[in-house]
């Protein structure tokens, strides 16, 4: 029987993630080892709205003894562990609100590569980098086995045998193909992660953030309409990216528009030669990696093989971007 | 008719024995064994259903508690139960498919929510009036406007007048067990009543929690008897007429036998309760008193609230507060004695309600509680009423302290200071100004001719010369980008493809779908023309409201005479099952609009379920693959065909991958639309998440569909059908396996095990194609 740091209140995780990653999944395996192998009482919930693949979500387990009831049911706001599956969420301070003084924040990323956000954690926190998105990629499996597998080390009360067994339950009866790879995958997570010492700068807990809606009871417009048409524009989607970016050659484009026709992020920059109803000529001048999500179908849809498939390394998007709306950025 | 026994009987007969399950040594009804698993509460009633083995099961998917459905199919399709799953054209159909089941005589299931309760309301007092048992399963949430897919009660609170009998689940446990109860509740002989059992969306319905499951369904099935009823509408020897037409002075009778099966229930919930607890070792008291035998204060919650509640309690007490919760495990019938007898000597409540009743002063549950203390002349207990949790609007730890302190603050003043409030509404911030939209796109900017229309004058029909697709990207698109669809989502390349010629100003009104909700998350809008959302069983009817009103403000002159707006629909496939009937009136009517419909085959913003455009065989989440099942059972519905039956100027079909041929339909819609009625085009539309594809397979996938006559883009123009893409005539034709084959929603159908299912599919895409060839060569047709 696992035995918890603390029986006098609940142990909780909080997995940060994109919607397509696994976080749900992982959340559910890992509640699910728990609760039913492990001896332990817990609850497993995600967060939910109504954006689909490629957007935020939260995923939230807690634990307790197993005599404890599980009572709440809100989000969990002050966890012990955060797991971060996309390094771009680093950038938001929601992704580490609430970050216990003690806390462990698992994090994936490329070795040598310390976010700029990290300094943000408390001073004594354990903070892991593990780089699940390529050793997924190479074991043709998914980041969350990868992280699963770390959080196993991590996390001292957690049987990593028990979770392996979780993992490869999960997908033994729907997927069958996928649990070798899962279990490489697992495994690697348990070893080739790195402890960073000395990241973070700041004392004690980190404040629980609940922001508050941008209108008001007494500032809406009534009746919830919107007034600002097309605000759309000012939201930035480059995280719905999972590491592909497509890429235009000019040397290679004949500007015929099929690409704009088929692309449904609306995220090609075009000028216009000519102020005629009918212009004598365009030409493509690039993508706005801003509203990019990376679907590349204007890769297929080429019919010259202008628009190549790249790995997204970064600062790329940033360096080859093109901008739909320049006066969003003046 | 004295054998029917209908009359009630006060005293209500002790416990059954011979439904009982196991026994003891001593002959005494025992706890049944039971496993622990993992589970949410949609999955917590799934799992009560398949062990009750009820009859049919009638839906419609609406979040939050479509899962309950997608957990059964999946069941199913493993051969783990046995129950007729009917998928309704909308939750009002799946009303009436489990009234009509209920009528003959087995168990009956529905599961609903928020809209889909609503839409459903009109058969709950049918049901109810006619005394037809079955159980509904609530998953709470929030009714529109605006949409708003989080918990809140606020849909529960319009079954309160309807007759059905409502409990109360605050767990995932309480979800599976109540279920049993109400099965046996409802078809109590005194009872005779529909019930429902609600729990809160997402808190209960999508949060995995330990529960405890019945090893042996055989000895529950013991505890459920068979459903007994002496009439039913499946026995021609006895003829029975159900639902006479009956006036004054005979349905105020009808009406009093209601109220006394409500008065009877109020023996019968708590004997089944306790029989249940026997078996179960959990008991539910129809008022759940959580520390209340001293206390001097309570804080009233439904579901999951109560739960957090409770946990701040114990701390209170801990402190020294004597303070308790108070919670309901039946709302219908109310509880009004026993919650008289608890608060005898408590000096205040606040009662916390999830829904309002507007300009009541109260939420129901205040109004409730205070109308039931109102009844003890002996009581003072002071009642706060406070408005909570709206739209899912979270209740933490802090919100029950906050709720304690004012109710303890009135118990130490001996007054109440405010009444009613609202809890954790924002005011806003005055210095907030909010981000500028887009530019609006001026009149000029989007009429540029890239689609020329011209009447052919001897044969009356249309011809469009479409400017070169590199020239339309000077268009500006009506949606902007920073949306939140997924990755390859079809929609845009729709939208965008139809916005590129569609001339002049536009309003469209989106039905209920992916399309509407990626664009307009609050407080943002991808839209740069006027848009409006109307639910989908309704969207068609709203439009054409709005076009009429155009015309008549243009025929007195309110309007500037240049004003020259065009009308658009946008909808799934899915608003085509439940808005089909308002879709159809706008048609017959002839309204100048367009109606475009994106067919991504399946209600794919719920998740992916089954729409009826959904072909055969293919995999959705409620039409599982497994042993004993293959996909979807039925054919996909020739909306099309429907449509061109309504004579209208134009019908057409399109797809998203061959953007030449849709943009020519697009403009010839507009053309018809303005000039002499309804147009409807049905559109192609890739979704990978869900099809199963990557992002990229957009192309191959769409032109598979093309080339195997699955989908074949025809036109009906004035009656005259034309085809305007022959695979067979480009040498192209490719059997329906090649398209199949490329989607992991359908991969299966290729195994040995389903050649017949594929070749009904192939069977039924010829006949179809052969008609539709036939009807081009005809030129009467």
């Amino acid at each position: 029987m696992a035995s918890l740091p603390d029986n006098d209140r609940f142990f909780e995780l909080r997995f940060e993630s994109i919607g397509g990653l696994g976080a749900h999944a992982a959340g559910q395996i890992l509640a699910t080892a728990a609760v039913l192998r492990m001896g332990l009482n817990g609850a497993h919930f995600s967060s939910y709205g109504s954006e689909k693949k490629g957007s935020a979500i939260k995923s939230f387990i807690r634990l307790g003894p197993a005599d404890q009831p599980i009572r709440t049911s809100a989000p969990v706001e002050s966890p012990d562990v955060v797991v971060v599956f996309h390094r771009a969420l680093l950038g938001h301070p929601a992704t580490i609100a609430g970050f216990r003084a003690n806390g462990t924040l698992i994090f994936t990323g490329p070795p040598g590569e310390i976010p700029d956000g990290l300094a943000q954690l408390p001073r004594t926190a354990n903070v892991i980098r593990i780089d699940a998105q390529r050793i997924a990629a190479e074991e043709e499996s998914r980041p969350n086995a990868v992280l699963l597998g770390t959080l196993a080390e991590a996390v001292p009360f957690l049987d990593a045998e028990i979770l392996l067994d979780a993992l490869n339950e999960a997908f033994a009866r729907k997927r069958p193909e996928a649990v070798a790879r899962n279990q490489a995958a697992f495994h690697r997570g348990t070893t080739e992660f790195e402890r960073l010492p000395d990241i973070g700068r700041a004392e004690g807990d980190l404040p629980i953030i609940r922001p508050d809606p941008f209108w008001g009871y007494q500032t809406a417009p009534l009746g919830g309409v919107v007034l600002n048409a097309g605000s759309t524009a000012w939201n930035d989607l480059s995280t719905s990216r999972t590491g592909w970016l497509p890429v235009l050659d000019l040397d290679k484009c004949i500007h015929c528009g099929m690409c704009d026709m088929v692309c449904p992020d609306l995220c090609l920059v075009w000028t216009a030669e000519g102020n005629e109803p009918v212009p004598a000529a365009v030409r493509l001048t690039g993508v706005d990696y801003r509203y990019c999500k990376g679907c590349l179908r204007c890769i297929e849809t080429c019919p010259t093989g202008a628009m190549t498939r790249e790995a997204e390394t970064p600062g790329l998007a940033e360096r080859l971007g093109q901008p739909l709306f320049p006066q969003l950025d003046g | 008719m004295a054998d029917l026994d209908t009359t009630v009987t006060p005293n209500v007969t002790s416990v059954r024995k011979e439904h009982l399950g196991s026994v003891d040594e001593a002959g005494q009804p025992a706890r049944i064994r039971q496993h622990a698993e993992f589970r949410n509460g949609n999955e917590a009633a799934a799992l009560a259903a398949r062990d009750i083995g009820f009859h049919l099961m009638g839906y419609f998917p609406i979040t939050p508690s479509t899962e309950v459905a997608e957990a059964l199919s999946e069941m199913q399709a493993e051969g783990e139960h046995d129950i007729a799953m009917v998928p309704g054209d909308g939750e009002h159909g799946a009303a009436g498919i489990c009234y009509g089941a209920a009528l003959g005589g087995g168990r009956v299931l529905n599961v609903t929510s928020s809209q889909g309760l609503l839409y459903a309301l009109e058969q709950l007092p049918v049901q109810a009036g006619t005394r037809t048992p079955m159980v509904l399963n609530v998953a709470t949430r929030t009714v529109s406007g605006p949409l708003d897919i989080r918990c809140d009660h606020s849909d529960l609170y319009f079954v309160l007048n309807t007759g059905w009998i409502i409990l109360l689940a605050r767990d995932p446990q309480a979800v599976y067990d109540l279920n049993f109860a109400a099965v046996r509740i409802g078809e109590h002989k005194d009872v005779q009543l529909p019930v429902l059992v609600a729990y809160d969306g997402f808190f209960t319905s999508h949060q995995k929690r330990r529960l405890e499951v019945f090893d042996d369904p055989d000895a529950v099935r013991r505890f459920l008897g068979t459903r007994d009823t002496p009439i039913t509408a499946l026995d021609p020897t006895r003829p029975v007429t159900f639902g006479p037409y009956m006036n004054d002075p005979d349905l105020i009778n009808n009406k009093m036998q209601l109220t006394e099966a409500m008065a009877a229930a109020r023996q019968v919930i708590p004997e089944v309760l306790a029989e249940l607890a026997v078996l179960t070792g959990r008991t539910y008291p129809l008022v759940d008193a959580y520390r209340m035998d001293d206390a001097d204060v309570a804080v009233v919650l439904l579901n999951s609230a109560a739960e957090t509640a409770k946990e701040v309690a114990d701390r209170l007490r801990a402190d020294g507060q004597k303070v308790g919760v108070v919670s309901l495990n039946a709302l219908r019938p109310f509880p009004g004695e026993e919650l008289r007898a608890l608060f005898r000597n408590v000096r205040a409540v606040l009662v916390g309600d999830r829904g309002d009743s507007y300009g009541a002063g109260n939420g129901n549950l205040g109004l409730e509680i205070r109308a039931a203390l109102q009844q003890d002349p002996e009581n003072r207990t002071l009642v706060l009423n406070r408005i909570y949790g709206l739209g899912g609007r979270d209740f933490y730890d802090a919100d029950a302290e906050q709720f304690f302190t004012e109710v303890l603050e009135a118990a130490k003043r001996g007054a109440v200071e405010t009444p009613f409030a609202y809890h954790g509404a924002y005011a806003g911030d005055p210095e907030k100004k909010p981000l500028p939209g887009l530019p609006p796109i001026a009149t000029e900017e989007v009429s540029r001719g890239m689609a020329q229309v011209t009447r052919d004058e001897a044969s009356g029909r249309l011809k469009v010369e479409l400017a070169p697709l590199w020239a339309m990207t000077a268009v500006p698109c009506r949606v902007a980008p920073g949306h939140g669809g997924c990755p390859g989502c079809g929609v845009f390349p729709v939208l965008h493809q139809a916005y590129s010629v569609l001339e002049g100003d536009l309003v469209v009104l989106f039905q209920t779908g992916c399309a509407m909700v990626v664009t307009t998350g609050y407080p943002h809008t991808a839209h740069r023309i006027t848009y409006i959302h109307n639910l989908f069983q309704n969207g068609a009817a709203t439009l054409s409201g709005l076009v009429e009103m155009y015309l008549e403000r243009m025929r007195r002159g309110e309007l500037p005479g240049s004003s020259d707006i065009t009308f658009m629909m946008v909808t799934g496939d899915g608003g085509m099952d439940i808005g089909m009937g308002p879709a159809l009136g706008a048609a017959n009517r002839n309204h100048r609009m367009i109606i475009l419909e994106y067919d991504n085959q399946g209600y794919m913003n719920t998740g992916a379920q089954l729409s009826y455009a959904t072909p055969m065989g293919h995999r959705t989440a409620t039409s599982e693959v497994g042993e004993a099942r293959a996909g979807k059972a039925f054919h996909h519905k020739d909306t099309p065909q429907i449509f061109a039956a309504c004579h209208l100027p134009y019908v057409f079909t399109a797809s998203e991958g061959y953007p030449e041929d849709f943009m020519r339909k697009i403009a010839k819609a507009q053309w018809y639309a303005k000039r002499e009625g309804l147009v409807y085009g049905k559109v192609l539309s890739f979704c990978p998440l869900n099809w199963r594809t990557t992002d990229d397979a957009a192309e191959e996938v769409l032109q598979a569909a093309l080339d195997s006559c699955f989908f074949p883009l025809y036109e009906v123009e004035k009656g005259h059908t034309t085809l305007t893409y022959d695979p067979e005539a480009v040498g192209r034709r490719r059997p329906v396996a090649d398209w199949l084959g490329q989607m992991g929603k359908t991969r299966h159908l290729l195994t040995p095990d389903n050649a017949e299912r594929l070749k009904a599919i192939e069977d039924e895409v010829e006949r179809r194609w052969q008609r539709l060839k036939i009807m081009h060569a005809h030129e009467g047709l």
